[in-house]
C-alpha cells in the first residue's frame, strides 16, 4: 500500500523539541538542526511501526549523551547511572518520539516495544529514510530519523 | 488516595510520579507495577483508588488490563498515560471505560487538568 502523506523533517523537529522540553531540557540549551545528522553515535534506540505504515523511528547518540539522558530522566548523577538505566531511558526516549510520530502516520498500525543497541552502525534492511533531524542538548548531538519499508 | 502507576519502563514510572508531585498530588500514596499482569494483581491486592497505566506493555497491555478489570467487575477509575494517541485508541479507551488518555510528553499542568477533579 502506498502512503501518500508522510511526516517531514519539520514535523520531526517539532516532536523532538516537545519531547526534550517536557522531559529533558532542565534549563540546558536545546538546538534543533532540521534535516541534519551526526556520525558519532555509539548507541541507538528504535521502535518498529507495523500496519498501514511499515517502518521505524530511531534515535541515536554517543554513550556520554545517553548517560546524560538517563541522568536527567532518573534525576541522578550521570556517573551513577547503570547500563540498565541507560537502556531504559534511551528506550523510553525512542518510545515517546515514536509514539508521537506514529500519530502522524496513516492508521491503523501498531508500535513495538523499544529496542536499544550498542552499535555505531545499526541497520534496518529494506528501509529508506523519510526524514531526519538532529538535536543538540548539553553539547551532545542526538539523531532522530523516520524510516519506511521499501514495500510500503 | 492510593494511585497505581503501571508502566514497563522504570524511568517513565519515576517521571509520572515526579510529575504527580509537581502537580501538587504528592500527598497521595503511590504504588507501582512493571507491567499489565502485575498491575492486575496489584489492583486486586492493594485496591487503589486510581490506576494510571501505560498502553504498550509486554504481556498484558494497558487496554487488556482495563478490559480484564472491567470483565471481573472492578470499576476502579482508570486513565492511560501513553506515547501513542489516535482517534482509534481514544475510542477503544473510552469504550473500555477509561476516564482519560494523557499523551507523553506531558506536563504538570496537563496532570492538574486531567486529574484535578479526581484527586482534589
Amino acid at each position: 500500500m502506498t502512503v501518500d502523506v508522510l511526516p517531514t523533517a519539520v514535523d520531526l523537529d517539532g516532536i523532538a523539541e516537545q519531547v526534550w522540553v517536557a522531559f529533558l531540557d532542565g534549563g540546558n540549551e536545546l538546538v534543533i538542526h532540521s534535516g541534519q545528522s551526526d556520525d558519532s553515535s555509539e548507541l541507538s534506540a528504535s521502535v518498529g511501526i507495523v500496519g498501514t505504515y511499515d517502518g521505524h523511528v530511531v534515535v541515536s547518540c554517543t554513550e556520554a549523551a545517553s548517560r546524560d539522558v538517563a541522568s536527567a530522566l532518573f534525576a541522578m548523577p550521570a556517573d551513577e547511572v547503570t547500563e540498565d538505566e541507560v537502556g531504559d531511558a534511551l528506550g523510553e526516549l525512542a518510545n515517546v518520539l515514536g509514539g508521537n510520530v506514529k500519530s502522524m502516520l496513516p492508521a491503523p498500525s501498531t508500535m513495538s516495544l523499544p529496542i536499544v543497541a550498542k552499535t555505531q552502525h545499526q541497520h534496518f534492511p529494506g528501509t529508506t529514510e523519510v526524514c531526519r533531524t538532529m538535536v543538540t542538548w548539553r553539547g551532545n548531538p542526538f539523531n532522530v530519523a523516520l524510516l519506511v519499508s521499501r514495500n510500503n | 488516595m492510593k494511585i497505581l502507576v503501571a508502566d514497563d519502563s522504570r524511568v517513565m514510572r519515576q517521571i509520572v510520579i515526579r510529575t504527580l508531585r509537581q502537580a501538587d498530588f504528592g500527598d497521595h500514596e503511590i504504588i507501582e507495577a512493571p507491567d499489565g499482569a502485575a498491575a492486575f494483581e496489584t489492583v486486586g491486592a492493594e485496591k487503589p483508588d486510581l490506576v494510571l497505566s501505560d498502553w504498550n506493555m509486554p504481556g498484558m497491555t494497558g487496554i487488556e488490563l482495563l478490559r480484564a478489570l472491567r470483565a471481573g467487575g472492578n470499576e476502579v477509575p482508570f486513565g492511560f498515560i501513553t506515547s501513542e494517541s489516535s482517534e482509534e485508541m481514544a475510542k477503544m479507551a473510552t469504550d473500555a471505560g477509561a476516564l482519560f488518555l494523557i499523551v507523553k510528553p506531558f506536563t504538570a499542568d496537563i496532570f492538574r487538568e486531567q486529574l484535578g477533579s479526581l484527586l482534589g
